[in-house]
């Protein structure tokens, strides 16, 4: 494997399927990667997006359950309002799960993408950053 | 006639610089094109494939031959990543909970109508040589090195040690995580 950066219309990426060898084919990769940097930057800003979003909509019923946990053992205490709010937070938090581990995995491909050492695809990779990040993070109103 | 056919394989190799040929037997998904007993070796696979013979994995000692060993690398790589988002959450919460020291400054600054107004800045912050920032020095090393622990495991390219970084990034987000929404939900947002 070279150890520097090269430019090359020929390369392998991630999976034996996807292998290049012409310019159109490698223009056409990088615009893969490209979207796929602006999907990782979307999907993260994304994530705090929802987690804001489920903290202001499920406040009270959560944070009393908790506080009166906390207190004593009412746990098993509750009233089926504030069970259901429970079992929808429940969903909501295991929504967020996947969505993290779609973040980890497109976020590994990205690093085993830039690691076939091609000049192209990393260009690729930190323009579709820059474009993501560009588009995506005006969106965080909290920030 | 032989040296035709070396001009010919070192033409090959030069050409394609990123062969897929990788030397794991057995059980890969894939077949190596032609390149495979070139003089140039590569021992790195660059493209996903299943299997559990000759894997290495981050230290010279440790190689996986057998499906048992796979299966015990796999849960060890999973409760890696658990931990890693763990450590994540732990340094967010201990970083939290040690910003108590609060300092209150008072200037004089210029108000309307020429009078003269006090502000009060209050900053939170740790002290350099605290032992809370000591302790989340040593945690963000640790945590520094397990990041590159996992991205050198995923880079083994091997499709179950893989997956098992992202099902354990995933499970230990879902464990993790939960408790940092709740405490963000009652000490952030005022009733």
């Amino acid at each position: 494997m070279a150890m520097h950066f090269i430019f090359s219309d020929t390369v392998v990426l991630l999976f034996d399927f996807w292998s290049v060898h012409s310019p159109a084919g490698m223009a056409l990769s990088v615009l893969v990667l490209l979207l796929l940097a602006v999907l990782y930057e979307g999907i993260k800003v994304g994530k705090a997006k929802l987690l804001h979003q489920v903290l202001v909509n499920l406040p009270t019923s959560i944070s009393q359950q908790t506080i009166a946990e906390t207190d004593g053992d009412s746990a098993g205490s509750d009233a089926s309002p504030v069970g259901r709010t429970h079992h929808r937070w429940y969903l909501c938090h295991f929504g967020q799960s996947l969505i993290h581990v779609i973040q980890v995995v497109i976020g590994y491909f990205i690093m085993l993408a830039v690691m076939s050492y091609n000049t192209w695809i990393f260009l690729g990779v930190v323009l579709g950053s820059a474009v993501g990040y560009y588009l995506a993070y005006p969106l965080l109103s909290t920030a | 006639m032989d040296h035709s056919h070396h001009m010919e394989m070192s033409y090959m190799d030069s050409n394609s610089t990123m062969q897929p040929s990788h030397h794991h037997p057995a059980t890969s998904a894939s077949h190596s094109h032609g390149g495979g007993d070139s003089n140039m070796m590569m021992m790195m696979p660059m493209t996903f494939y299943f299997g559990f013979k000759n894997v290495e994995l981050l230290f010279s000692g440790l190689v996986i031959n057998t499906a048992g060993e796979m299966a015990g690398a796999f849960v060890a790589v999973f409760l890696l990543a658990m931990f890693y988002e763990g450590l994540k959450i732990a340094r967010e919460s201990l970083l939290r909970k040690s910003q108590v020291s609060i300092r209150y400054n008072s200037m004089p600054v210029p108000g309307p109508n020429g009078t003269i107004l006090m502000e009060t800045h209050k900053t939170v912050g740790q002290q350099m040589l605290s032992f809370p920032h000591l302790l989340q020095t040593v945690l963000h090393i640790i945590q520094v090195v397990i990041s590159y622990f996992l991205m050198l495991i995923f880079m083994t390219y091997n499709g179950y040690l893989c997956i098992a970084v992202a099902a354990g990034a995933g499970t230990g987000y879902f464990l993790f995580s939960w408790k940092k929404a709740v405490v963000v939900d009652i000490t952030e947002h005022c009733h």
